[in-house]
């Protein structure tokens, strides 16, 4: 593995293909599953796309562009979680209710999951996706109990 | 990093005298890695942006080593 600084490399539109295509692959190889826990490679490449589009202050505008990419309506500043998941799954599988309980659990887990720590051990640490789901709510949303920065294990 | 120098070599020869830096030709090398979905970027667990094979390359490498391994034992 490589360690680089990826700001000099620009993200081109081939790239975007590239990484939505490897998302939906990994979505197609959880849906011939019959394993509960298929799902998590699938959401842990959602989240590790996600996370370095942050890390580099562009998801919003990245979302954007796989948005417009996949020909869905954008709005004003789509949410960068949703907007990949949309994306990158079959949305009569994955209805508007699921796409955003997903996307408050990875927003959770981005907020508090020690980068050591793997995507699914961490859900499963904390009760599962409902249960992240909610703390995201409770913790982070409209009313959240405490700061958006404040850590906690 | 043998597959890198590879492509650092092949770059250099392949462009008539025009010596672009180390840096750059990795760069440039990446990118298209990237775009053709066999390298990707993460952040690793120092919070860095850092690059990996992906796992559609990782199991083709595989196969590869599969067959290579077959063929060996087949002699």
């Amino acid at each position: 593995m490589l360690t680089r600084e990826s700001a000099i490399i620009p993200f081109s539109t081939e790239a975007l293909k590239a990484n939505l295509l490897r998302l939906q692959t990994e979505w197609e190889a959880a849906q011939a599953s019959r394993d509960r826990g298929a799902i998590y490679p699938y959401l842990t490449a959602v989240f590790d796309l996600v996370t370095w589009w942050e890390q580099e202050g562009r998801a919003v505008k990245r979302a954007h562009r796989a948005l417009h990419l996949r020909g869905h309506q954008s709005v004003r500043k789509p949410e960068p979680f949703a907007a990949v998941i949309l994306c990158t799954t079959d949305p009569v599988k994955v209805d508007d209710r699921t796409r955003s309980k997903w996307s408050r659990a990875l927003r959770y887990a981005a907020e508090f999951k020690d980068p050591d720590e793997s995507l699914r051990d961490f859900i499963r640490r904390k009760g599962g996706l409902n249960a992240c789901a909610a703390r995201f709510a409770r913790r982070l949303g409209r009313n959240p109990e405490i700061g958006a920065k404040s850590k906690c294990k | 990093m043998e597959y890198a120098d590879q492509a650092l070599d092949a770059a250099r020869l392949g462009r008539n005298g025009v010596h672009k830096a180390r840096d750059l030709i990795f760069s440039e090398m990446l990118a298209q890695l990237e775009a053709s979905g066999d390298a990707m970027r993460y952040v690793n667990s120092h919070g860095r942006i850092g690059w990996k094979a992906t796992p559609s390359l990782r199991q083709y490498l595989t196969d590869l080593e599969l067959d290579a391994q077959g063929d060996l034992e087949d002699i």
